[in-house]
């Protein structure tokens, strides 16, 4: 009789009975069933929602950012907007600013773990494909770009060292500026001219990831030059378009002397392209005596970026702990006038041989299968919404697998949590004054 | 007879008295009742509103505990059993029938029957053959997924008999059982106790109609938490 599989099954029995009985229960009610289990619902389902779209933007940017490299530092020279020299540089007309082949080698000297460094410099000017032409850019660097900066080759090939040390005149476009410049013919082989210079067209490369993103989102106004770039060699550059750049643009005219625009150092750890930044900023404080350059650390970012993503997961998880909490009240009060209102059927059970624990049980299993079932509607939309999203805003969505299982979890603990009281007020009455309520 | 050859008292109380604490006057809703009961009696109490047969009912119906005093029920002190022992003795040796019928609404009829069953722990199948049986035995066969909103009052008093039946129990208590119905169906009702008894079941009919009483073969007054007369003793005496 006492055998621990008579009460094992014994209970089990009573589990169905009780959870068939809820169900009756509830249904004899079942617009205000379905509007405690509202509060529930909301709750998980914006929980899963909001994570979903929450994971989705960070990946976004953590992907952006990734894109730069993580064990890169890149830096860029910046006109200077200082005006205590300004009066300095109308004398000599020629402007010149930025990072210099000096800073370079002084970093590749004295800083601990530079794999390699990639300078650029750009000449900007319209770009011809006969007579088409194109508002752009051309970069010279080196031909290790595409490898160092996560830069996929489509077509062709980015040019070799040995081009490099030939000075030849060889280029490899963006994406975009082959479309545009080669919207029906085939560019690899062909002949682009910038100013005076011409060269062959040996390649294509994806475009600045950055650029592109910024493209997708303002669609169609991609012909700003952003991304409207050709590489050629460093070398290359130098020989054909010297040391000053000279721009003429509607009228006025600008020279500059520039030596890098660009230059990106590879650190060969993770772990040290934080001390190196530190000791590139202090170089450049050193060299430069005005701030014409830009640093951008990719780790930093990622690092903020991950940072920002645990501000938001904490304000996420209170607002959500906040409606839950909303909803487990609003449970608790239904179940509460449940109660009061079952007060009879609770004397009449107790008269019939319900012990305590029954009706504890009973009430328990009522609120719980509310607040589940309100947990299943929350996670059915809660999923539903970050497709929708997806699907029309185009935003990327993430469902992480434990989101719909951990909202799910809460919300059946809530149902206990917040059953507790109401049940056990039930289980409480006296069985005389319950068999005699109205 | 000799007092030996009895057979043993199915309920016993001894000295039983039950006190309230009402604000700050203390309520002796019964003062000392001795009675003995007999297995197969067929009781009537009767007594106006206030001489403590509400109270009686509960402390027979183990749904409330003497405050002095013993209770056996078939040979056992009930008087200071805890409270999920209390409910254990309810569902397995009493059967209550109540005037308001008192049956579950969301529950069909056979549901409704099966209830005490289901606090003993009697497994499904058997538990639905014990409770379908009962319907039949009581006239209602042929309704058994009714709602008891679905049905008449005295259809309703019918299924909670059925009820008071399903343990099997060792007493029946019925409290103004006919109190809301007709005659006619009160009739019915009636005659199915009549039967009850003829089968041997204890029953105990709370009620303060006379003409209830008659039909029974054993008639108690109760009068300020006393029992005034005991047609069984007064048999006795003469």
């Amino acid at each position: 009789m006492n055998a621990p599989g008579i009460i094992r099954e014994l209970s089990l029995f009573r589990l169905k009975r009780s959870i068939i009985l809820g169900v009756k229960s509830l249904w004899m009610h079942k617009l205000r069933s379905l509007l405690t289990a509202m509060g529930i619902v909301f709750g998980v389902c914006s929980v899963i929602a909001m994570l979903a779209i929450g994971e989705g933007a960070s990946y976004e940017a953590q992907q952006q950012i990734k894109d730069l490299g993580s064990q890169n530092i890149i830096l860029e020279s910046v006109k200077p907007t200082n005006k205590t020299t300004a009066g300095e540089q109308e004398r000599s007309l020629i402007l010149e600013y930025g990072l210099t082949y000096n800073d370079i080698s002084q970093i590749r000297a004295t800083v601990p773990g530079v794999l390699v460094t990639i300078p650029s410099r750009e000449v900007k000017d319209f770009i011809w494909n006969e007579a088409q032409n194109i508002d752009g850019a051309a970069v010279g660097t080196v031909s290790w770009f595409p490898e160092m900066r996560n830069r996929r080759v489509i077509r062709g090939r980015f040019f070799t060292e040995l081009e490099m040390s030939m000075r030849s005149p060889v280029c490899v476009l963006s994406k975009s500026l082959a479309r545009q410049l080669f919207p029906l013919s085939e560019p690899i082989g062909d002949t682009v001219r910038i100013q005076t210079s011409y060269f062959r067209v040996i390649g294509v490369i994806e475009d600045d990831p950055a650029v592109a993103a910024a493209n997708d989102q303002s669609e169609g106004t991609g012909e700003k030059g952003d991304g409207m770039e050709m590489m050629i060699p460093l070398t290359t550059l130098e020989d054909h378009f010297g040391e000053v750049l000279f721009k003429y643009r509607s009228g006025s005219f600008e020279a500059e002397k520039v030596q890098l625009h660009d230059v990106t150092i590879r650190i060969d750890e993770p772990d040290r392209v934080m001390p190196a930044s530190l000791a590139i900023r202090h170089l450049l404080e050193r060299n430069h005596k005005q701030v014409d350059y830009r640093m951008t650390v990719p780790l930093d970012l990622l690092r903020r970026a991950e940072r920002t993503k645990q501000i938001f997961n904490i304000v996420l998880g209170s607002i959500a702990a906040i409606s839950l909490l909303v909803g487990g009240i609003g449970i608790m009060n239904i179940m509460l006038a449940t109660v009061t209102e079952r007060t009879r059927e609770i004397g009449i059970r107790r008269a019939l041989g319900a012990k305590k624990k029954d009706i504890v049980i009973q009430f328990l299993i009522e609120t719980v299968m509310l607040s589940g079932a309100g947990g299943v509607i929350g996670v059915a939309l809660g999923l539903a919404i970050p497709l929708m999203i997806t699907h029309f805003a185009e935003m990327v969505t993430i469902i992480e697998f434990w989101a719909p299982a951990l909202a799910f979890t809460i919300s059946v603990l809530i149902g206990v949590l917040f059953g507790i009281y109401p049940a056990f007020r039930a289980a409480g009455m006296n069985p005389v004054e319950a068999l005699r309520h109205e | 007879m000799a007092p030996e050859s009895l057979p043993e008292p199915v309920i016993e109380l001894r000295g039983v008295e039950k006190h309230y604490q009402m604000g700050d006057t203390l309520v002796k809703a019964l003062h000392g009742v001795d009675l003995k009961i007999l297995p197969g009696d067929y009781i009537s109490i009767l007594g106006p509103s206030g001489c403590g047969k509400s109270t009686m009912l509960n402390i027979l119906g183990c749904l409330d505990q003497p405050t002095v005093g013993q209770y056996f029920l078939s040979g056992q002190d009930v008087s200071k059993l805890s409270d999920d022992d209390l409910s254990q003795v309810r569902g397995k040796r009493l059967g209550f029938i109540f005037q308001s019928y008192n049956l579950i609404q969301q529950l069909t009829v056979v549901e409704n029957i099966e209830v005490p069953l289901y606090y003993q722990g009697v497994p499904e199948k058997e538990s639905r053959e014990i409770a379908v049986g009962l319907a039949r035995k009581v006239g209602l066969g042929s309704r058994l997924d009714h709602r008891p909103t679905e049905l008449s009052g005295g259809q309703q008093q019918r299924v909670a008999i059925a009820r008071a039946l399903a343990n099997d129990p060792a007493v029946i208590l019925a409290d103004e059982a006919t109190g809301n119905l007709d005659s006619k169906s009160g009739g019915d009702i009636l005659e199915i106790f009549d039967e009850l008894n003829a089968d041997g079941k204890t029953l105990i009919l709370i009620t303060h109609d006379e003409g209830m009483a008659m039909r029974t073969s054993r008639t108690i007054r109760l009068k300020d938490g006393e029992i005034a007369y005991d047609s069984y003793t007064e048999r006795q005496r003469t």
